[in-house]
């Protein structure tokens, strides 16, 4: 997988990670691979809601040391 | 379905506070068109000044702890980040004129208006919240 950014969101609330998600997503190309480190557990949900409300795909997701990692492929 | 989210802020405590931002916020992020409508003690949340004092309700003040730990944003910060999305904020000319507030004492970009200004919003909106 090609990641054209990474966002670390790490040890913020919500609704940091999806406004922070969303900024940065808007500045990539639409295609490309958004990384986004998280550890608010409520992105679980968050993410896949966000995601379809402005078209995205989470391409993949995981957990690692109670941090979560999205790709997210922009609309 | 709606891309529209209509707000009103009528209580001007810290959590209530939370609360309009948050969703706020999160609605804006997620490509919706959002407007927050403050009236009476909603007014609060966008003053100058009000908006760095809001306080906690009676008897909840050890949360204060909670909102250090868990890396919950400040309310300037939240009121920032909401009119950076785009977020429209009304604040209402009735309770300004009876509190004796002006434009001036809020945070800039904001309209005043009054009822309609909030229902004409509102009226394709989905969902609409009060807080």
């Amino acid at each position: 997988m090609n990641i054209t950014k990474t966002l670390d969101a790490k040890g913020l609330a919500c609704p940091m990670p999806i406004v922070r998600t969303k900024k940065t997503i808007d500045t990539i190309n639409s295609g490309e691979v958004l990384e986004v480190l998280v550890t608010d557990k409520g992105a679980l949900n968050d993410f896949t809601a966000w995601a379809a409300s402005g078209g995205h795909t989470i391409v993949e997701q995981k957990e690692e040391d109670g941090v979560l990692f999205f790709y997210i492929q922009k609309a | 379905m709606s891309n529209k989210v209509a707000i009103i802020a009528s209580n001007g405590g810290l959590f209530d506070a939370y609360k309009v931002f948050n969703i706020a916020t999160a609605a804006a992020a997620s490509e919706k068109e959002v407007a927050i409508f403050f009236t009476f003690e909603g007014l609060n949340l966008i003053h100058k000044q009000g908006m760095h004092g809001l306080e906690m309700p009676a008897g909840k003040e050890h949360f204060a702890e909670g909102f250090a730990n868990s890396g919950v944003p400040a309310i300037p910060q939240l009121v920032e980040m909401a009119q950076e999305l785009g977020v429209k904020f009304i604040a209402c000319q009735m309770t300004m004129d009876v509190m004796g507030l002006t434009k001036a004492d809020f945070v800039e970009d904001i309209e005043v208006g009054g009822a309609v200004t909030f229902l004409e919003f509102a009226k394709d909106a989905a969902p609409t919240l009060t807080f």
